[in-house]
């Protein structure tokens, strides 16, 4: 996935989080990331990608070819927006691991299943640790 | 929370459209992670190549009815107005946050266990046979974009168009409120 939307260098990459100020313990919903570039990108898209649809990075791939027409707020806020839902990603599958030990001594008896440790883990706030707690945040899943 | 509320396809729209604060995103997102985890102990899986089959022979005939369709009234679903531009696969911009909606909700440890169907409806005007098409190719769009963009895993998703066959108001088949995109739970991945 990553090389499916890193259309951008890392260097500028890193230029633009502080700029945006999406910071490296933030991440954003699909939803959020989704009118983001609605938002900033959305004449854009209109302008250069007429008729191209979102799936399988075309959107992303014609605003990188469109590159030196395309607004610097748009260009911005993709690669903002990309590489905070590279970080939910992360968080999402990391939750498991991170989240072992807590959901061993708070979670006994409850059901198997990711769902049901997570409802457990989320009242168990007196157990849970802040490593847990923020990878559930940035996982989206509160 | 009722999934009743939900097959007014209006009354998503509009909670979409006032979702602009964190708050009432984080609510709605929710509804969809509750709507579409609803699912009866006793539900089996649905197959979509029947689906395909039972439309296919059975052209403008409607197909709320038959066996394999009328199952789907069972399940859980909702419908969403996502914009395309005119005759075409592309989803306009301002779209693309009622797909985020849906991403968010699919990748939620409640229903990572299951796929799901996307079905696209169109309204009675023009041919049906293009309705039909394009219907199926704007409901593929969809799926192709939650299934990359948005990083759901493509075994997770189906998608199939339906034109006009199941209109919501079948008493005024040209009626708008009939272009609609569906999107059910059908059980879980094997």
């Amino acid at each position: 996935m990553a090389n499916r939307l890193s259309v951008f260098s890392g260097t500028v990459l890193i230029a633009v989080l502080v700029q945006t100020g999406v910071g490296q313990t933030q991440t954003i919903s699909y939803a959020d990331a989704a009118t983001l570039l609605a938002k900033e990108c959305g004449a854009d898209v209109k302008k250069f990608c007429k008729g191209l649809n979102l799936g399988n990075g075309r959107i992303q791939n014609c605003l990188a070819q469109h590159q030196a027409k395309v607004s610097p707020a748009c260009t911005s806020t993709m690669v903002g927006v990309t590489a905070s839902i590279q970080q939910r990603l992360a968080a999402q599958a990391s939750v498991d691991k991170i989240c072992a030990r807590d959901a061993a001594r708070a979670c006994r008896g409850v059901v198997p299943g990711k769902a049901h440790i997570l409802g457990c883990l989320l009242k168990a706030t007196r157990i849970v640790g802040a490593k847990c707690s923020q990878a559930i945040t940035d996982a989206g899943w509160r | 929370m009722s999934i009743r509320r939900f097959r007014n396809s209006l009354a998503l729209t509009v909670l979409l459209a006032a979702a602009g604060d964190a708050g009432a995103q984080q609510l709605s997102e929710h509804q969809l992670v509750n709507t579409l985890g609803q699912v009866a102990e006793a539900a089996s899986a649905v197959d979509v190549a029947m689906l395909a089959q039972e439309l296919a022979a059975n052209p403008g005939k409607g197909i709320a009815s038959l066996p394999h369709w009328s199952r789907l009234a069972t399940l859980p679903q909702f419908f969403v107005e996502i914009n395309f531009e005119n005759n075409s696969v592309a989803i306009e911009p301002g779209s693309y946050r009622t797909l985020g909606l849906i991403a968010d909700a699919l990748h939620h440890p409640l229903l990572l266990r299951y796929k799901f169907l996307v079905v696209g409806h169109t309204n009675a005007t023009g041919d049906a046979k293009h309705n039909l098409d394009l219907s199926a190719r704007r409901a593929e769009a969809i799926a192709e974009a939650l299934g990359t963009t948005f990083s759901v895993a493509p075994n997770r998703l189906f998608s199939i168009g339906v034109g006009s066959e199941m209109p919501v108001d079948p008493a005024n088949p040209k009626a708008a409120d009939n272009r609609r995109v569906q999107l059910l739970n059908i059980g879980l991945v094997k």
